[in-house]
């Protein structure tokens, strides 16, 4: 190769790699030792002199031309640095060695002492403690850590429960309206005794022309109506200032009966809600108007008690009626099919017709052969010849 | 004891208890995302129930067939089948296909070039000049 040709062959010469082995030209430039590029413009195979001084020589005409002889001014400044610190930095290496060396032995020695001297306890005293770290985690739980959760723990699901729940919430809200009480106090109680619920099943609703809250309850006698105002006065607790005493006992009373009530349900029917009452007596609450917002909140907030579903905002904002919150409810819990297959499995038009056959999923060919029987054959062959496993 | 025959005459029915519907399968394709199935999801929903109670002797196939036009596809008794894409269309007009596919027999499409076509040998056969009266000219 002339040496004009050699300065570009800029890639790996077939002496690194085998000319057998082909390598593209990208993979040769990164296979390339770096110092190369440098020492392929200095080396030419006929004669070691660098082409800078060839240059020179032919630029004097002469085989020694004046001038430096190394025109760059030798050694750079951080070579030359560089060289100065080599001889200082092995010396300190080789003094640091010497002192780890030395540690290292101290400190073996040491151990080995340490274990000639260890003796096994035999109590406890004196031993350091293990195990509890004073955290909060690792204190018994408190009054404070418990925690009961504001819905049912488990969500009703039948129409009729659904109903019931908006019932009871209706009759207590309507309660509270006509002694003109705080609304959402009825949350107070979760459970009321089954006395007590049964008096507020057995109340009807009749929503008046204005569709008021307050006049809309039906009593089924005057002691129902009597025990029912004087447990509401007791949750909601008295209105006038001038009671403040007797108010703050009656909280206190309808605590206790609130808890007391609680216990005797979980004795009682701690699994059925509701105490076992199937549906409505009268469907006369699902036309009680929503109009107002506080009545509106306090009769959701009681009802997703109730009931364990909560509403979201655009629902809550577009309902108008009680009828429509259980509708809602009772929609949310069947959600329609989205996908036809399952509209068309329930529909009983279909069912019925032994000429029509509904499937689930994209019918394949493989689905054909399995109906015509043959794709157990084909699968053996298949099998057989090591073109499936 | 002697065999008696069943005292009754045949119903004349015209020859129409002899004939057998050429289709014998109905495979309806949908797709329960794409807009174009819209039209062939009412028609599954609503019409379909009638048209199978209204063609017991058709075997009627419901499936989908995710990302891809509705099809109606017709299996025959001479082993074809015809497949009609019905995308974007109303149920109606997809009733009408439907109908179309069930009444086809199965064949490719001809042109009739003449008004009366006969599997039938013809019953005088070819003409011959060596036959008949003696011609004078």
């Amino acid at each position: 190769m002339r040496p004009s040709l050699r300065l570009l062959n800029l890639e790996v010469s077939s002496l690194q790699g085998s000319r057998t082995l082909y390598v593209c030209s990208v993979c040769r430039q990164e296979a390339r030792p770096r110092p190369l590029v440098a020492r392929q413009f200095l080396r030419n195979a006929s004669n070691a002199t660098p082409i800078t001084e060839r240059v020179r020589r032919k630029i004097w005409g002469t085989d020694n031309p004046p001038g430096l002889k190394d025109p760059y001014g030798g050694e750079g400044v951080l070579e030359r640095k560089f060289k100065k610190d080599q001889p200082a930095r092995q010396g300190e290496e080789s003094e640091n060695l010497d002192q780890a060396t030395e540690e290292a032995q101290a400190e073996s020695e040491a151990d080995l002492a340490a274990a000639e001297a260890y003796e096994p306890a035999t109590s406890w005293e004196g031993l350091p403690r293990v195990g509890h770290l004073g955290r909060w985690s690792d204190l018994p739980p408190s009054e404070t850590d418990g925690y009961e959760s504001f819905m049912l723990k488990k969500k009703v699901t039948k129409k009729g429960q659904l109903s019931l729940a908006a019932h009871q919430a209706a009759v207590e809200i309507s309660l509270m309206h006509t002694l003109n009480m705080p609304l959402t106090k009825v949350c107070d109680v979760v459970e009321h005794d089954k006395s007590v619920f049964k008096m507020l099943w057995k109340c009807k609703i009749q929503p008046g022309a204005n569709g008021q809250w307050s006049q809309a309850v039906v009593y089924p006698s005057k002691e129902a109506e009597k025990a029912l105002v004087y447990i509401f006065e007791q949750i909601g607790g008295h209105p006038e200032p001038a009671l403040a005493e007797e108010t703050a006992e009656g909280a206190e009373e309808a605590v206790e009966e609130s808890k007391w009530e609680d216990l005797v349900s979980e004795v009682n029917d701690k699994n059925i809600p509701f105490f076992g009452y199937a549906d409505v007596r009268d469907k006369g609450f699902l036309s009680l108007p929503l109009d107002d917002p506080a009545t509106k909140f306090a009769f959701l907030k009681r009802f997703s008690q109730l009931s364990g579903h909560y509403l979201p905002d655009p629902v809550i904002h577009s309902l108008a009626t009680v009828g429509q919150a259980v509708e809602y409810v009772h929609s949310a819990l069947n959600p329609k099919p989205k996908k036809l297959a399952d509209y068309l499995a329930n529909s009983q038009g279909l069912n019925n017709l032994p000429n029509v056959k509904v499937f689930a999923k994209k019918q394949m060919p493989m689905d054909r052969d399995e109906e015509l029987g043959r794709k157990k054959v084909i699968e053996a062959e298949l099998r057989s010849r090591g073109l499936i496993e | 004891m002697p065999v008696q025959g069943i005292r009754a005459v045949t119903n004349a029915r015209n020859g129409v208890g002899a004939f057998i519907l050429q289709c014998k399968r109905l495979d309806f394709h949908y797709c329960d995302w794409a807009g174009s199935s819209r039209g062939m999801v009412a028609f599954l929903k609503n019409t379909l129930p009638s048209f199978a109670k209204a063609n017991p002797q058709i075997e009627i196939r419901v499936s989908p067939r995710p990302h891809k036009h509705p099809v109606i596809k017709g299996h025959y008794i001479n082993g074809r089948e015809k497949a009609v894409c019905v995308r974007n269309l109303e149920p109606e007009q997809i009733f009408q296909k439907a109908n179309l596919l069930k009444e086809a027999s199965g064949e490719k499409l001809k042109r009739t070039k003449k008004p009366i076509t006969s599997i039938n040998e013809s019953v005088r056969g070819i003409w011959s000049p060596y036959h008949g009266d003696v011609k004078t000219v």
